[in-house]
């Protein structure tokens, strides 16, 4: 049973690789509307001095904006395609749920590594605590993986979509947000990094894992 | 032995109800024909016995040796050729196929894959390389067929599996039905033709409303 | 449905002795002077905001497990009155701010939380609107109140870490102890209560005015 789960998990993930390879546009949507989010930021700036926790700030938006860009897409385009029916025929839901985090998580630690450097370089950040900004970003990126990809499933079917996504993410994704900006902050120079932050994101996105896990069976197999 | 059971079954969309107190024993080892005309309920029949919706009012169980079966082992144990089925436009016909029978625990080996093939009539060697974008609509439902052959199920749910094949298609589609239902699988075949109505065991008629 | 007929005269009499409590018993607090009796209005209704969240999750879990449209109504009922009270709640908190404080808004750990609750209202709301078909729309949103449920353990124990508090803390302190005068706590209880019966009978008649729109 055990076996099967992982590779359900990795068919789906190599499937979602696959498409996504193959369809290129999508990948420069998100990493365009990156760069643009990261340039807007950066012109409106204009090099001027800016305190850390207003960084830490700035970096966070960029990056929770670039993802909802991107990850909203892992049910919609099923949905478009079509092809959500076939998947709920021949896929177990744990399969399914799992193996779409995991291309989502793999799509955003690309994107927070693609703006991470860049908003470094471009704002001319100097790093105190690499390691700190490091561990933020990659719990961040799992953070909005858990709850991007169930949240992405109660919206396919939705009439409105625009915006719907973002809406509900924002509240979920609030205690990975206000302490990642203080971690960042205190990565920035700003004031002492509180560890245990690290450890309560940590968590908090082990129990989101937990619940997306928990109630997708109910989203996938319910009527 | 799996059966099928619709206890007083009535569906309605929005407050339009589709058909009323449907009663109905599908076994294993026979074909149920589903009929009626356009809008009479016939995909919903099928989805409801899939349980992939609720009924407004009734009861839809799927019960094996006086078990019933849960949602998601009943997912398992089912296969569909439905209009509404899709494959990944992106993905080539193999990569479709040996996707969804992994995630059923089949493995999708080239010999098998082959046979499968020739067996849905799809012959042409470019058909395995192609993605499935571009394949015709009578290809992509030879395909579904493909799909309903390889996947082992104890179920078969057909929902116009005859649609957009030529002569020889629905022939071949009569003949892998029989052969389920000989081999002991469950057959729901929702039609309009008479020659397939003919060659069903059972028939469950929706009037309409 | 002898209950039903009660339960808004109670809550008129129970309304009546609180209004007359809140401004002709209770004295002028240290410090806060008359503006003290802003939270015995304030204070309940952050309370039927919460209440109202946590029932709205419950019925939504039961929806999950049994299926029935009845749950799936109490809770999107529920989670509608919970929008109006943390509206009202964040607002006489806001005026109770700046009368004391001298702002309307300063990210005090409690006022993070109704917002963030405010934010789970809005969005729950948003997807109940969004969703067209009624068994969908009855189990995402179940699903969504559930999931949004998650972030209460942060809003409680990370949020007053983050934040430095202006906020008074006579009733829920860490002690454990009530150093309240008790009138005043009185008076609170009876604020509680009555607000908890308000809720009640709301949810009841929203549901209850459901029914007769279903059979007509």
């Amino acid at each position: 049973m055990q076996q099967s789960i992982w590779r359900g998990i990795k068919l789906v993930f190599c499937k979602e690789l696959t498409i996504g390879m193959r369809f290129k546009a999508a990948w420069a949507a998100m990493f365009m509307f990156a760069l643009t989010t990261l340039a807007c930021v950066s012109m409106a700036m204009q090099g001027g001095a800016v305190e850390p926790r207003l960084l830490a700030a700035l970096l966070w938006v960029s990056l929770f904006f670039a993802a909802m860009a991107g990850a909203d897409r892992v049910f919609a385009d099923e949905d478009t395609a079509g092809t959500l029916l076939t998947l709920h025929i021949f896929g177990p839901a744990q399969a399914v749920l799992l193996g779409k985090m995991l291309y989502t998580l793999f799509l955003l630690v690309l994107l927070a590594l693609f703006i991470t450097p860049l908003f470094l370089v471009l704002m001319d950040v100097a790093v105190a605590a690499p390691l700190v900004l490091l561990g933020t970003v990659l719990l961040g990126c799992f953070g909005i993986a858990a709850a991007g990809t169930l949240i992405a499933a109660l919206t396919t079917g939705a009439s409105v979509h625009s915006g719907l996504f973002s809406i509900l993410m924002l509240p979920i994704i609030l205690p990975v947000f206000l302490p990642a900006i203080s971690l960042t902050a205190g990565a920035f120079g700003g004031g002492a990094v509180t560890v245990s932050y690290l450890g309560g994101m940590a968590l908090y996105d082990f129990i989101l894992l937990v619940g997306a896990s928990i109630l997708f069976d109910y989203l996938w197999y319910e009527d | 032995m799996i059966t099928i059971k619709f206890e007083a079954v009535t569906q309605s969309f929005y407050g339009r109800t589709i058909f009323q107190d449907i009663n109905a024993k599908l076994r294993s080892g026979t074909i149920t024909a589903v009929t009626g005309q356009n809008g009479s309920g016939k995909s919903t029949l099928l989805k409801l016995a899939a349980h992939f919706m609720l009924p407004a009012a009734g009861r839809v169980s799927v019960v094996e040796d006086a078990r019933e079966l849960r949602r998601e082992e009943l997912r398992n144990r089912l296969a569909m050729v439905t209009p509404e089925l899709r494959f990944y436009p992106r993905l080539t016909a193999r990569e479709n196929l040996a996707f969804l029978l992994g995630l059923r625990g089949i493995e999708l080996t080239e010999t098998k894959f082959q046979a499968l093939l020739a067996r849905v009539g799809l012959r042409d060697q470019a058909v395995a390389t192609t993605v499935t974008g571009e394949f015709s609509t009578g290809m992509r439902q030879r395909l579904k067929l493909a799909a309903l052959l390889a996947a082992e199920a104890d179920i078969w749910l057909l929902d116009e599996p005859g649609a957009n094949l030529d002569a020889a298609g629905r022939e071949l589609v009569l003949r892998e039905a029989r052969q389920a239902a000989d081999e002991g699988r469950l057959v729901l075949w929702a039609t309009n033709d008479e020659r397939e109505e003919a060659a069903a065991d059972a028939a469950i008629h929706l009037a309409g409303h | 449905m002898i209950q039903a007929r009660i339960l808004p005269w109670l809550i008129g009499v129970l309304t009546a002795v609180l209004i007359y409590l809140v401004f002709f018993v209770v004295p002028p607090a240290q410090g806060l002077g008359d503006y003290v009796r802003i939270a015995f209005f304030h204070i309940p209704m952050a309370w039927v905001s919460v209440l109202a969240f946590l029932m709205s999750a419950w019925w939504g879990a039961r929806y999950l497990r049994r299926q029935e449209m009845e749950a799936d109504r109490l809770s999107a009922a529920s989670a509608k009155l919970g929008l109006v009270f943390v509206v009202l709640a964040t607002l006489s908190g806001a005026i109770f701010s700046k009368l004391t404080w001298g702002a309307y808004w300063n990210w005090d750990p409690r006022q993070t939380t109704i917002f963030v609750l405010l934010l789970i209202y809005g969005a729950y709301l948003t997807l109940r609107a969004a969703m067209p078909e009624p068994r969908r729309r009855a189990r995402v949103t179940a699903v969504y109140a559930l999931f949004s449920f998650l972030t209460v353990p942060f809003l409680v124990f990370i949020i007053p870490r983050l934040y430095f508090s202006l906020h008074p803390s006579p009733v829920i302190n860490g002690s454990g102890s009530l150093d309240m005068d008790p009138v005043m706590l009185g008076t609170l209880l009876a604020g509680l209560i009555d607000a908890t019966l308000l809720y009640v009978w709301l949810v009841w008649r929203s549901v209850g005015r459901g029914d007769k729109e279903a059979l007509s």
